[in-house]
């Protein structure tokens, strides 16, 4: 495990523990988890269902608070902030994309890309235009703008989802089993983007079942009941480009265009 | 402030894409505030045209009718009077108040009641005033053509009259009245003048189906009756009304011999008593509207936090994402009470163009006289707003308060 003295971890997890009450019954989601990540590492978590990853995906992005631990997120502890301050975080520092999308129906591309950028303070419209533009292009979706997430493919609105959460510059990019819900082609894409935005100096941290998927990444961490039980580096990561050229095309535009 | 033109634009895109169910739940906003300002509408006019038809016969007026009405003074009662004392003026006692009188320009006594004209085959029903030749100052008839009957055609019971504009189209059209003979309750009168138009009073009545005869030919000829229905005396200022009053008071009852201890078996009133009293009929009226008119805005109200905690529940996933990309508590309920706020007032809008559309056809097609007055705009667009907050706060904070994870994981 890395060490966090050098200051260049992003993410710096100790001893983090979660309980879930349901009446009687306790879940011990999360046991003691440590985790330390570096800036631009690209690092998915593995582990059955009901092991924890989401649990600990929420609070890494600031969604949930853990009952016990610490956690620091570039260098700030965030582990006992107040609501409004965590909303700022998730604001800021953290793009979250999740397996279902979770993009608002009845807003097209451009508003749902702009979501974040309503509720933080900073930037004229100008700037605003200019962050959205650069989100769009480097998910390749230049053309779709008016678009109703129901008029995009499940490909399409995972890299909306995707531009969302680049659009703010955060520090780091949470998915939590982004392409669950994709064929492999459209998974491919997808982690060609991810692949993309990690080589230009994106943190990234992603869920998977898929150990294909987590193949693609430099780091893969193993959760088994609350705990982390195993970690494995890859040497050399599958390519999603070079994957995607040797895949049957069901689509033309993939993402060569990043 | 991007945040809060933020909130306005999804409040008006959420409910735009719920357009049947944001009318429906706005239903009870724009009754009730369309009730308020129409009824105030109708209420203010009422007021204004009884207003003005009071000042509209002569300023400074003194009014005395017969029996005492000092006890039981309740509005409308006041006005019809009753039986007792109802002989008890004369038009005696309008020469006594005019030799004696010191603060009067002077005096006139009046006789109202309906009776058919007949001219020719035609027939017209019509008010007829009678009174002495004061009155044409005093009650402000204004004649058209023609002469005012005279003191002498008092004094001998002439049988001549005036006509007002409604009775000279309805009987004789495009020709000229003048000199010629009507009946009135089959009696011959010759046609001296004509009046000028008056328009309708605030009961809507129209003041222009009218004639006017002298007062003496009304008692001896028409009704055979030796008293009358009203005495108006005309104060020489505005400052000694009160006097003025008090003087009219004094002569009666030394001309009714009265006892000290004796009760006056008249009523003496300024203009300004009965405006008052008028003014008191009316805001009863607005009032009670008004507070009808509440409760439909309590349940339009009512209305609105049910139609946004349902709003709320619908929407948790969109709240979810929403927080999960960095909106605040306050955010969220921001873009609720919005949301609310904007359902009420847009309802409140559509209300108030509700009550001017009515009001205007009232004003038009009815007798009612209706006055939109920019107080009553001002009170309904405040109300809808409070409403609106009033309302929409608790569902507001429900939303706030969600949970992110629980609100994403909804379906
Ligand atoms: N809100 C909650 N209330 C109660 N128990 C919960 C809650 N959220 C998660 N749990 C429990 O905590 C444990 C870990 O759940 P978590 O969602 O983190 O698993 P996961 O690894 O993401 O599983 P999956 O691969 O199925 O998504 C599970 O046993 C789950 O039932
Ligand atoms: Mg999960």
């Amino acid at each position: 495990m890395e060490d966090c003295k050098e200051n260049n971890c992003i993410i710096d997890i100790t001893d983090i523990t979660k309980t879930y009450r349901l009446g009687k019954i306790e879940v011990r989601a999360l046991r003691g988890i440590d985790l330390k990540i570096r800036k631009g590492e690209f690092i998915s978590i593995m582990g059955p269902s009901g092991s924890g990853k989401s649990t600990l995906m929420n609070i890494i992005g600031c969604l949930d608070t853990p009952d016990g631990g610490s956690y620091f997120l570039d260098n700030t502890d965030v582990s006992q902030l107040k609501d409004s301050n965590l909303a700022d975080i998730r604001n800021k520092k953290i793009g979250f994309v999740f397996q279902t999308f979770n993009l608002l129906s009845r807003s097209n591309t451009i508003s749902n890309i702009e979501l974040p950028l309503i509720y933080s303070k900073r930037g004229s419209e100008k700037t605003r235009k200019a962050k959205i533009y650069e989100s769009l292009k480097a998910v390749g979706l230049i053309g779709w703008e008016k678009h109703k997430p129901s008029e995009l493919s499940g490909g399409q609105r995972q890299r909306v989802a995707i531009a969302r959460a680049l659009v703010n510059d955060p520090a780091i990019i949470l998915a939590d089993e982004p392409t669950g819900n994709l064929d492999s082609v459209t998974g491919e894409e997808i982690m060609s983007i991810f692949q993309n935005l990690n080589r230009n100096g994106k943190t990234i941290l992603l869920v998977t079942h898929e150990l294909d998927i987590a193949r693609h990444t430099n780091r893969i961490i193993y959760l088994r009941d609350g705990l982390i039980s195993n970690e494995e580096s890859i040497e050399n990561p599958i390519n999603a480009d070079q994957m995607l050229a040797t895949m049957p095309k069901l689509e033309d535009k993939v993402s060569k265009s990043i | 402030m991007k945040r809060f033109s933020e909130s306005v634009k999804i409040a008006f895109q959420s409910l735009a894409a719920n357009k049947l169910r944001a009318f429906l739940t706005m239903l009870g906003i724009i009754i009730g505030v369309g009730a308020v300002v129409a009824m105030m509408s109708i209420g203010y006019g009422a007021q204004e045209s009884v207003i003005s038809s009071v000042q509209g016969i002569g300023s400074n007026l003194i009014i005395v009718t017969p029996g005492n009405r000092e006890e039981e003074s309740h509005g409308f009662e006041q006005m019809i009077g009753e039986d007792k004392d109802r002989k008890a003026l004369t038009v005696n006692d309008v020469r006594t108040i005019e030799r004696e009188a010191t603060l009067l320009n002077g005096a006139a006594p009046a006789i109202l009641n309906s009776s058919v004209v007949k001219y020719l085959n035609k027939n017209q029903r019509v008010t007829v005033y009678a009174s002495s030749e004061k009155a044409e100052f005093i009650y402000n008839f204004e004649v058209d053509k023609g002469n005012f009957y005279t003191s002498s055609d008092v004094l001998n019971s002439a049988n001549v009259v005036l006509v007002g504009q409604t009775v000279i189209n309805k009987l004789f059209g495009r020709i000229d009245p003048m000199g010629k003979i009507i009946k009135i309750d089959g009696k011959n009168f010759t046609i001296i003048g004509t009046i000028k138009p008056k328009g309708t009073d605030q009961f809507g009545n129209d003041q222009d189906n009218s004639v006017t005869i002298p007062i003496t030919t009304a008692q001896n000829k028409l009704y055979g009756i030796d008293y009358v229905n009203m005495i108006i005396a005309q104060s020489k200022s505005e400052d000694t009304m009160k006097q003025a009053s008090y003087e009219v008071e004094r002569i009666l009852r030394r001309a009714h011999n009265l006892a000290p201890d004796e009760k006056n078996d008249f009523t003496v009133q300024s203009q300004t008593q009965l405006l008052d009293i008028l003014g008191t009929i009316t805001s009863i009226f607005t009032i009670t509207i008004s507070s009808i008119a509440g409760i439909a805005l309590l349940v339009g109200g009512i209305g609105i936090m049910n139609i946004m905690l349902v709003s709320v529940t619908e929407r948790t996933r969109e709240i979810g994402i929403r927080k999960a990309v960095g909106a605040k508590n306050k955010d969220i309920l921001l873009q609720f009470l919005t949301e609310s706020v904007v359902l009420s007032i847009t309802g409140g809008i559509l209300g108030i163009a509700f009550a001017v559309t009515v009001s205007v056809l009232l004003n038009n097609f009815t007798i009612l006289t209706t006055n939109i007055s920019a107080f009553s705009i001002i009170l309904a667009l405040t109300f809808s707003t409070v409403v609106g907050l009033f309302f929409g706060i608790y569902p507001a904070m429900r939303a706030a308060r969600l949970n992110p994870i629980e609100a994403l994981r909804h379906e």
